[in-house]
């Protein structure tokens, strides 16, 4: 018991620096940082109703350190700032081709376990004894749940990642998930003074990340590029609006809407298969570039007047049975498309390990040896296109109910990109990684980038730079956007958490280009 | 180095017509788009034969195979598999018939390792016993491709890439093999290994129609040739017979 657990404490890393388990090690490691530094600094990151841990520590520097609450502010602080920093002093080590050592990962997970229930205790103080002038000038109330929440889920995973860094490598999938699933469970919980907040997370982080899996299905294990994907994610959202609002007075719950939704979309997948079947790469890429224009096209000149044209459909019902009542908080979409998306991980990952997903991998290498090996490529392409749009449609279905409007605009290009990005980003054919890719971009395009303004002038005025006020971030979005895509891509080409087939591939490309160096020598 | 003759080997097929004719095409015409690539070619492979089919670049060798294996349709004309007409029912339904191709230029599934592509080879049965029996085969055929099981089919050199291709088209357990030029690209002496392991394998019973540059290496292995010329039947006969005849050896076999 004592040697496994000194195993699983142990600090010896295996694998190279570039293996996808050292990438969920960094992934955790960074995000532990992150969520440290935004749990100090959450009204930069929220907005003006949510205060951060670190807040009490500002107002308590002005003043003076007047209570036991300061005090363990001042603790948390210093726990918080080593482990803010151990990515970098990880990175730096690194390069000088050393580790840093056993000794060191133990403070961490010391440091980790102790700025837990250190935040805590701060939070029972406040919230429990907060007559007391315990936090000298702060008001009860100014810390936020979700400040306290980020930072105790930055100090529970630093002590995860460093303190079991051998399991966290190791065991990389069962890491990523034993520190997300929790996190992603409990996001309404954590952050219900933040409405907005809620809504991106329904809204655009699960819609999105439901839409990248299921255009992983068709251009990372079938291979087929697709750039018209927002087509059948309009399909699903205006099948949803025409069965559940008054345009035509149809009301059927979103229970059985999601999978009609997703039955027509797939319908359509296979609508738009069939006829390029014989269509790879870039022609392929063209057919569905045109699908995914006219569909929207369609739904505007309001074809058979289904579709309300330009306006689109309004009113679109939200599910209310008893205390579960949608429209009062997006956190029950958010819950259950947190439990569809699981739903659907699930499923995906046996068909990609299955006969079928085996069949899509050989189509993707070789189309003619896949045919003489007796696979149906027809059925086989077909199956990848309808299952990949159902997903969609799926996704369209609870979009339309959460955002109660749908119109054309809806489902431009730009979505058909940015679902592409994810799934490029987050690493072609791989499930975790398409997961991972969502997100991390839903974040920067849905949240970060429309808030850079507001940002930028809370910290012009907390640090008195005007100038930063003045800058219009808005119009710089799709640069930063552009210019992350670029580095992701240069730095990492297989994405975030290249496929197997990919990461086999590039370092074998390294291999080979080693060896040819070799061979020119010789 | 035997003149294989023709092994006996009863037809387990329960073929309703009762026929010694594995592969039987009957004045097929092929076309790419408007281009003729065959005009009437006529071509049959008994049980447990190994035919060979030499001919120039572009007399329709590749063709021929991949009208067989049904990733072309012939035009006009029939392609019959054990007596029963097999032309535009699918490359995937033929394969499970029984026609293993092992196409032009190896075509693996690159970023597959070894492994994968053999057992992609087995895609269409359901047999787990024989699967994992006829994997032990080519594993025993191809020692080396056991050594590289894990290792990525496009980073193999071009003589294990082209075991993987023949191990990968054995994997469907073929009644018949039909292998596109394999020695091409490779060192003489794998081009020797690799034809006694086709000989070796239709010793076991798999009748095999081979297309091939080297023509009197084809015509010593195989039973029988055709020579294709311009995407017809030039001239058909026993090995022997082609060997001897000065057309051949003029034009084929540099003599």
């Amino acid at each position: 018991m004592r040697k496994r657990l000194a195993a699983f404490l142990s600090t010896e890393a295996e694998g190279g620096p570039s293996t996808a388990g050292t990438a969920v090690f960094w992934i955790l490691g960074c995000t532990a940082s992150g969520f440290l530094l935004i749990g100090w600094l959450l009204p930069w990151f929220v907005g003006p109703y949510d205060a951060g841990v670190g807040f009490s520590a500002q107002d308590a520097l002005v003043s003076a350190p007047t209570g036991i609450g300061t005090i363990l502010i001042y603790v948390l602080a210093v726990a918080m700032v080593v482990l803010l920093l151990s990515p970098l002093a990880e990175v730096v080590m690194r390069l000088r081709g050393r580790t840093l050592g056993r000794r060191a990962d133990r403070i961490r997970l010391y440091l980790g376990i102790g700025g837990v229930v250190l935040t805590g205790v701060v939070w029972l103080l406040y919230r429990v004894v907060q007559e007391e002038p315990l936090f000298g000038q702060v008001q009860p109330g100014e810390i936020s749940d979700s400040a306290i929440w980020l930072t105790m889920y930055g100090f529970a995973l630093a002590a995860l990642v460093y303190g079991a860094r051998r399991w966290v490598i190791g065991r990389q999938t069962l890491a990523f998930g034993t520190a997300a699933l929790p996190f992603g469970v409990f996001l309404p919980l954590m952050f219900h003074q933040a409405p907005d907040f809620l809504l991106w997370a329904a809204g655009s982080l699960a819609i999105y990340m439901l839409l990248a899996l299921g255009l992983n299905v068709v251009v990372g294990f079938a291979g087929l590029l697709d750039l018209g994907y927002a087509a059948f994610f309009a399909i699903g959202a205006y099948a949803c609006a025409s069965f559940a609002s008054p345009i035509h007075n149809i009301h059927w719950p979103l229970w059985i809407l999601i999978f009609v939704g997703a039955a027509i979309a797939s319908l359509f997948g296979a609508i738009l298969g069939a006829p390029t079947l014989r269509l790879r790469g870039d022609y392929l890429a063209i057919v569905t570039l045109g699908f995914g224009e006219i569909i929207p096209d369609l739904a505007t000149n309001n074809v058979f007047n289904l579709t309300g044209g330009p306006n689109g459909i309004s009113g679109i019902d939200q599910p209310h049975w008893g205390f579960l009542d949608f429209s009062e908080s997006p956190r029950w979409y958010y819950w259950s498309l947190l439990l569809v998306s699981i739903a659907v991980i699930v499923l995906l990952r046996n068909i990609e390990r299955s006969r079928v997903g085996r069949a899509w991998v050989a189509l993707r290498e070789d189309e003619v040896a896949a045919a003489a090996t007796g696979i149906n490529t027809t059925t086989t392409k077909l199956l990848a296109f309808a299952i990949g749009a159902s997903v969609s449609g799926l996704a369209g279905a609870f979009y339309g109910s959460l955002v109660t409007v749908v119109t054309p605009d809806d489902f431009s290009f730009s979505v058909s990109i940015a679902v592409l990005s994810i799934v490029v980003l987050g690493g072609i054919g791989n499930i975790a990684g398409v997961i991972l890719g969502s997100v991390i971009l839903t974040f920067v395009i849905f949240w970060a980038l429309p808030n850079m303004d507001a940002w930028s002038t809370t910290l012009s005025s907390t640090v008195h730079v005007p100038a930063l006020a003045n800058i219009d971030f808005g119009s710089y979005t799709y640069i930063i956007y552009g210019i992350a895509l670029i580095l992701m891509m240069l730095f990492r080409p297989g994405g975030l958490l290249p496929s197997r087939a990919r990461r086999i591939e590039l370092e074998s490309a390294g291999e080979s280009e080693s060896l040819a160096a070799v061979q020119g020598i010789a | 180095m035997s003149e294989n003759g023709q092994p006996v080997v009863a037809t387990t097929a329960d073929t309703s017509t009762v026929t010694d004719k594995v592969i039987d095409l009957r004045a097929i015409d092929v076309y790419y788009g408007r281009v003729q690539a065959l005009t009437r070619v006529s071509l049959e492979v008994r049980q447990g034969e190994i035919v060979a089919l030499i001919g120039s670049n572009g007399a329709g060798k590749t063709t021929t195979l991949r009208t067989i294996s049904g990733l072309i349709s012939p035009r006009k004309g029939e392609v019959l598999l054990f007596g029963k007409a097999i032309q535009g029912i699918g490359a995937a339904q033929i394969a499970r018939l029984g026609v293993g191709h092992a196409p032009e230029g190896r075509r693996l599934f690159a970023r597959m390792t070894v492994r994968e592509n053999l057992d992609m080879g087995a895609y269409s049965r359901g047999d787990r016993a024989g699967i994992r029996t006829d994997l032990e085969r080519v594993y025993t055929l191809f020692p080396r491709l056991r050594e590289r099981d894990s290792q990525l089919a496009g980073s193999l050199s071009g003589g294990e890439q082209q075991m993987v291709a023949i191990g990968r088209a054995l994997m469907s357990a073929p009644k018949v093999l039909l292998l596109d030029e394999p020695s091409l690209g490779l060192a003489p002496i794998l081009v020797d290994a690799i034809f006694e392991v086709i000989r070796e394998i239709n010793a076991k019973g798999t009748t095999i129609l081979l297309i091939e540059q080297n023509a009197l290496l084809a015509l010593k292995t195989a039973v029988r040739g055709y020579v294709l010329e311009n995407g017809a039947v030039a001239l058909a006969g026993p090995s022997e017979e082609l060997i001897a005849s000065p057309d051949i050896q003029r034009a084929y076999l540099g003599m």
